[in-house]
């Protein structure tokens, strides 16, 4: 039987919840496992991964993929001098000028359907013809047109959430009427959590997790006022391999391996 | 080739015409079916070439839904392919595909017996 990647999106109902820190440090993870992994940024509305890798100029970004007007290979940078064995790691950016930003929020029906084609394709480009183990999405929060064609075409959508009681009850609302009817393998990952040290607090999390959002829970990751001291100008996974934010991270990443 | 197998052929070509005829109709019938089951609310006044985005996919039915996003996935078609993935039976999925492309959601092509259905996304509006 032929082992195929995987497309994961990583989604939240709100901002700020910790998607993009999950998805950088994910893919870094997986990378370091030895995966091929692609990294895409659709968060065409806020884009932040350019500013993140440091990188100013793209030959193409995944707007230009989107509309058409390139191949998905001039999309993509080849970022694997990063890692630190054998895997590879490749982003593709959402350009982060304001034209571009004002251009993507406003594209129709029929450019929004194209697009999503473009996206389902990528299980051809990528994973089978170029053999990426892993495309992990990085999405705008709510229910925007690229966030919810991205979770259409993933194989796994990974929810990020804190306890905050606004995201708490979107997030609920978004599971039943969003992705329940799609029928996605959906997991939560629970963010900014001030009592996770002890075993029993985990678990009382867990089943409250359980409980409120009726699907598995990936992780939960603690607040670590050293990720807000970093700024944004540090990728733990790789930088910081002995940090508990790396190590909470790694599990999810070796969870997200062992699925089916 | 011999006077009798020339004989021999003319009623299987008859009987072949009369069976493909057949299969229309009764796609069209099971089409009908379909409206009656879930009343005629699920349809839209025809549209000629309406866009299957997300939005649209979330507003559908259940069961349409579920139909529409298997050949989004899979490109291109046929009923009884679909009906491998959704694990629901050909004739029903049939008549999804059939009620889809007359909501304008779908493009149906015939090639030879088999009809295959496709979303249209290349198409320029």
């Amino acid at each position: 039987m032929m082992i195929m990647g995987k497309i994961v999106a990583v989604h939240s109902y709100k901002g700020g919840t910790g998607k993009t820190l999950l998805s950088i440090n994910l893919a870094v993870a997986l990378a370091e496992h030895g995966k091929k992994v692609c990294l895409f940024d659709l968060d065409f509305r806020a884009p932040s991964l350019a500013t993140l890798f440091k990188i100013e100029k793209s030959e193409c970004w995944l707007n230009d993929y989107l509309n058409g007007t390139c191949e998905i290979d001039k999309a993509l940078l080849d970022l694997s001098d990063k890692v630190h064995n054998s895997g590879k790691l490749f982003v593709g950016l959402a350009n982060p000028a304001t034209e571009a930003i004002r251009d993507m929020s406003a594209k129709d029906r029929k450019w929004e359907m194209r697009a999503l084609g473009r996206l389902l394709a990528l299980r051809t480009s990528l994973l089978n013809d170029k053999g990426f183990d892993y495309l992990l999405m990085d999405t705008s929060p709510g229910l925007q047109y690229s966030s919810i064609n991205a979770i259409v075409s993933a194989d796994l959508v990974l929810v990020a959430t804190t306890f905050d009681r606004s995201d708490v009850d979107g997030t609920r609302r978004m599971l039943r009427e969003l992705y329940d009817l799609f029928e996605k393998k959906t997991e939560v990952v629970l963010n900014k959590v001030l009592d996770a040290s002890s075993k029993a607090g985990k678990e009382e999390i867990t089943s409250k997790v359980n409980d409120v959002y009726q699907v598995p829970l990936l992780g939960i990751v603690p607040c670590f006022c050293d990720i807000l001291k970093a700024k944004g100008g540090i990728i733990f996974a790789q930088e910081k391999p002995d940090h508990p934010f790396t190590r909470i991270l790694e599990e999810m990443a070796a969870k997200i391996d062992k699925m089916a | 080739m011999s006077n009798q197998e020339i004989v021999g052929k003319r009623p299987l070509q008859v009987l072949e015409k009369i069976r493909e005829n057949l299969e229309r109709l009764n796609e069209k019938i099971e089409v009908m079916i379909e409206l009656q089951k879930h009343g005629r609310k699920d349809l839209q006044p025809p549209l000629s070439d309406a866009p299957l985005d997300v939005m649209t996919l979330l507003s559908l039915p259940d069961h349409l839904r579920k139909t529409a996003m298997t050949l989004c996935r899979m490109g291109r078609a046929t009923a009884n392919e679909i009906s491998e993935q959704t694990k629901r039976a050909r004739a029903v999925e049939s008549a999804y595909l059939n009620q889809l492309v007359i909501m304008g959601y779908l493009k149906k092509e015939r090639n030879g017996r088999k009809a295959y259905f496709f979303v249209d996304r290349e198409s320029q509006g």
